[in-house]
């Protein structure tokens, strides 16, 4: 039993160590700051399988670019909002205006969020793409009909009538630099530290087998403590035998 | 130490409990009128980010005036992620608070009418905090402290606008 429990107890030491050191950071993790700074390693990032941006658009707007990575807007290589399955981006030479297919984002010249409009006139289906009409004003299409708002951007019309032509945004292809500068940006902003170690203490970041691990060396450590109390009565009996 | 073995894995899921147009209907009888614009500028800017402790994500808000009421649908980062709440206001009293979508992992409980409900008949002292005390909940202490700053930054916002003059 003696042999047993000391081959388990050095096996366990290191695993023990981790654990409390882990935990211990993952308690204190909103006061050390873990749940702000995030992973940047290559290697952790290509272990969570962050690869670069499934879907990339990007649109001309003004002198600048907005682009679309994934659920992340930029503008030129700056991240500023998030919004899901953009459908296009404009510039109407006061604020830029991005679009969801559920929601509007209007942004001012240098990005800073104006406000984030969720689209829902009654009878209106999700945003099929954006534009501008004649006078700069912002177009949504959607379901085959197209919105019109008002100057402030506060409600909306329908209106299929034929003189109406609005210039709808259509994606580019925005430079090549910009293009690796974003997606270093997207891949970069990986998960948390506090993520990164929850899943290393409860063994997640190694799948199901490192669970599996981590489940053994719990068994273990319960063992110790069963085993080390075995031997602690046996060698209190034996003394006062003696 | 062992419990931590059985923490579970994020699941990063948003649930809407009720649209802005669902909120909105019932704010207003199913008739909600067009809505307001408040510039977050100025002395307004600075009150609103001592009230949240940072700027608030965006530079104007738009809210709802029918008569007395008002209505808000503001957003406030729990712990990592957005609350997104909407909040009628009668005069200067909360009427009703609730939470249209939650995208945090945990504390959700905050959700809950048995925990909004503590909102309801709130007010603003004049030192500018809730004049009634909110019971934490045990594990959603950030998404309670978000909820609490959103009710103070509404009725802050609603005394500075038109409807708190009965527009």
């Amino acid at each position: 039993m003696r042999r047993l429990h000391r081959t388990v107890g050095v096996t366990a030491a290191a695993f023990v160590i981790f654990m409390v050191v882990s935990g211990l950071a993952i308690n204190h993790s909103n006061g050390l700051g873990l749940d702000r700074r995030h992973v940047s390693q290559p290697f952790l990032l290509d272990w969570y399988g962050l690869d670069g941006p499934e879907t990339f658009q990007s649109y001309a707007a003004g002198d600048d670019w907005l682009s679309f990575a994934g659920s992340q807007l930029f503008l030129n290589d700056k991240p500023v909002a998030t919004v899901s399955n953009g459908t296009g981006a404009v510039f109407n030479g006061e604020m830029l205006i991005a679009a969801g297919s559920d929601e509007l984002l209007l942004l001012d010249p240098q990005g800073q969020l104006i406000e984030r409009l969720p689209w829902g006139p009654a009878g209106a289906e999700k945003i099929d793409s954006l534009g501008l009409s004649d006078n700069g004003g912002v177009v949504v299409a959607s379901g085959g009909q197209s919105w019109f708002a008002d100057q402030d951007v506060l409600s909306w019309e329908r209106s299929n009538e034929a003189g109406l032509s609005p210039l709808w945004a259509t994606p580019a292809s925005a430079p090549e630099n910009l293009q690796q500068a974003i997606a270093r940006q997207y891949r970069g902003s990986g998960p948390s530290l506090e993520r990164f170690l929850l899943d290393l203490h409860s063994g997640r970041i190694f799948g199901p087998i490192g669970i599996l691990i981590y489940d053994l060396l719990a068994l273990a450590i319960a063992f110790l403590a069963l085993s080390g109390l075995i031997l602690w009565a046996r060698g209190r009996r034996n003394g006062k035998q003696r | 130490m062992i419990v931590s073995f059985c923490l579970p894995v994020p699941a990063g899921a948003a649930t809407v409990y009720e649209t802005q147009a669902e909120f909105l209907a019932r704010a207003f009888s199913d008739s909600p009128p067009e809505p307001n614009l408040l510039w977050l500028s100025g002395e307004r800017k600075s009150a609103v980010r001592q009230i949240l402790g940072h700027d608030y994500p965006a530079l104007r808000l738009r809210y709802w005036c029918q008569a007395d009421r008002s209505a808000w649908v503001l957003e406030e980062i729990g712990k990592e992620l957005p609350i997104t709440v909407g909040i009628i206001i009668d005069k200067s009293y909360i009427r009703n608070l609730r939470v249209l979508t939650y995208r945090e992992n945990r504390g959700g409980e905050v959700a809950t009418p048995a925990f909004t409900d503590q909102f309801n008949e709130a007010a603003l002292k004049q030192s500018g905090k809730l004049d009634t005390g909110i019971d934490g909940i045990s594990g959603a202490t950030l998404s309670v402290q978000a909820l609490t700053r959103l009710a103070t930054m509404a009725l802050m916002l609603n005394a500075e606008s038109n409807c708190s003059s009965g527009a």
